[in-house]
């Protein structure tokens, strides 16, 4: 009987760190966003950027957008809050709104064309995945560890911010 | 007149010359730092900022230790082992691109059955070397450096799967030699800090480590806190008295190796990258050596130690440079003294717990034979 609710524990607890973990994997899930203020052919319709995009996330302005430019942002989760500042034309006046945009878990990096979000197109049309080169990738570095393996480098002697 | 040994009955001279037998290596380092500090000319918020870091930063990894002192093991150069569990489950969380506190929190949960998997294969060995545990676990550490670079060298890519390309050599397997944690870097130490005076203090990190010596205090009242205890004073005393001295071990053991495990989640998430294969082992010598030059000793170890220990070491680590710069004009004679001092606390200690060890013993047969004497004398 004690053993039996020893294990019945046992595997409870086992079942809640498994929950835990996947859970961890859904609202930690970070990415990296790149919106873009370009002109977006869709559908034969065409849909300029405004002149001006400010963009600010949790509080911080991360870009500053005109023409043809692209601003980084990173969100952790599947929804990136955004809140906009545009100036539809140059001298005119700000307009601010914010914004939910749901974000594909299984993307890493991800590319808003915000003219097409802003006009309220499907997310096929304003959105896509931004996949790095592979020379891009492999571009720092770096071979197999060195001879010095025991750690006197990186822990104690060389480098002082990982020396403790 | 008869001269007595009760405590109580020394002359004030008898008690300090005690306490400073009994703290030498604390009042050695406190000695240490007095002279560093101004030598060194740092200013009290950076010398502050400095320290609190990395007592946030290192706390919980020296915590690890003390339960296997507890349990009469000695100093567990083993925790090597936990923290290589702890960068494996940060290589997944990094290459699950799971970011932040829940990127650590995956990490820990992952790090939690591999610790616990060599936790128990380290028990059962130290279980067969009983009273050579620091030499065993230290060669332990070494062997399972090796399986770990195997796994992370060659396992992940082929055999454990790695998605991102940024993370594996240009080979295609293996991973490559630093780990980037940018997308966590300081998230559990930013968190709720605040700025008191120019120094920020981590305020999560130490709740952290204050529910970690919380748990210790806890455990150590529990049945099985009383069992490592029993068994740390007198291995046959407590198998007699029904313990299982050899299960006792191993859960001292596993206990350590998990609390060693989130340690280096939490050291690496302050310094935001991680060299792959290199770590992890120089972590338990510097670990061990803060614990002793907190007045710690093999066989004694306690939160305090850990505290004080962190402090003055680290002090010693911050000033030690720029000491040996101003005193000698090269900083390098500062960074070997620091890393050499370390090797040296430890050999002190270990010299200075045999050599008492040994007192004792002589002291127990001195009185035994001066028992034996007055009862001969008695009976003739």
């Amino acid at each position: 009987m004690k053993a039996k609710r020893r294990l019945l524990f046992q595997i409870l607890a086992v079942v809640l760190l498994v929950a835990i973990g996947y859970t961890m994997t859904i609202i930690g899930r970070g990415h990296t966003i790149y919106l873009d203020s370009k002109t977006l052919e869709y559908d034969g319709q065409t849909y300029k950027p405004a002149y001006k995009t400010v963009v600010y996330v949790d509080g911080q302005q991360v870009a500053k957008l005109y023409d043809k430019e692209r601003g980084v942002a990173t969100c952790i989760g599947q929804t990136l809050t955004v809140t906009l500042e545009i100036t539809q034309q140059k001298g005119g006046t700000e307009e601010v709104y914010a914004y939910n945009i749901p974000v594909p878990r299984k993307m890493d990096n991800v590319i808003i064309n915000l003219p097409g979000f802003l006009a309220g197109l499907p997310e096929e049309a304003y959105l896509s995945e931004f996949i790095p080169s592979p020379d891009e990738v492999a571009a720092d570095e770096t071979d197999v560890p060195s001879d010095d393996d025991f750690g006197m480098e990186d822990m104690g002697m060389g480098d002082e911010s990982a020396a403790q | 007149m008869k001269k007595t040994n009760v405590p109580g009955s020394q002359s004030f001279g008898q008690k300090l010359l005690q306490f400073i037998r009994n703290n030498t290596v604390p009042i050695m380092f406190i000695l240490i730092c007095a002279y560093c500090i101004p030598q060194a000319g740092f200013s009290w918020s950076y010398l502050l900022n400095e320290v609190m870091t990395r007592l946030g930063r290192n706390a919980f990894l020296i915590l690890s230790l003390l339960i296997p002192v507890m349990a009469g093991m000695g100093m567990n150069f083993g925790m090597t082992l936990g923290a290589m569990a702890g960068e494996i489950g940060l290589i997944f969380a990094a290459d699950w691109q799971v970011w932040g506190i829940p990127g650590m929190i995956l990490a820990a949960i992952v790090s939690i059955p591999i610790s616990v998997a060599l936790g128990v294969m380290i028990g059962k060995i130290l279980n067969r070397s009983k009273g050579r545990e620091m030499i065993t676990s230290y060669m332990i550490s070494f062997t399972m450096n090796g399986v770990y670079q195997f796994v992370v060298l060659f396992m992940m890519g082929p055999i454990i799967p790695i998605v991102h390309d940024s993370l594996k050599l240009p080979r295609g397997y293996g991973i490559r030699n630093t780990v980037s944690l940018l997308s966590m870097r300081q998230s559990l130490d930013n968190l709720l800090a605040v700025q008191v005076g120019g120094v920020k203090i981590p305020v999560l990190t130490l709740l952290i480590i204050g529910l970690a010596c919380l748990f210790i205090v806890w455990f150590r009242k529990t049945k099985l806190g009383q069992d490592m205890r029993a068994v740390g004073q007198d291995m046959e005393v407590a198998r007699d008295a029904g313990i299982n001295v050899e299960r006792t071990r191993v859960i001292s053991m596993v206990i350590s190796t998990v609390f060693a495990g989130f340690g280096m989640i939490i050291y690496l998430q302050n310094v935001g990258n991680f060299p792959t294969y290199t770590a992890h082992t120089q972590i338990g010598m510097f670990a061990i050596a803060a614990l002793l030059v907190g007045g710690a000793s093999v066989d004694r170890a306690s939160i305090g130690n850990v505290f004080l220990g962190v402090i003055l070491f680290h002090t010693m680590f911050i000033v030690a440079p720029k000491t040996g710069a101003a005193i000698t004009g090269d900083s390098m004679i500062g960074e070997y003294f620091r890393v050499f001092v370390s090797y040296a606390v430890i050999t002190l200690a270990l010299v200075m717990y045999e050599s008492k060890k040994r007192k004792n013993k002589s002291l127990a047969g001195q009185q035994l034979a001066a028992e034996q004497a007055a009862e001969e004398e008695a009976s003739k």
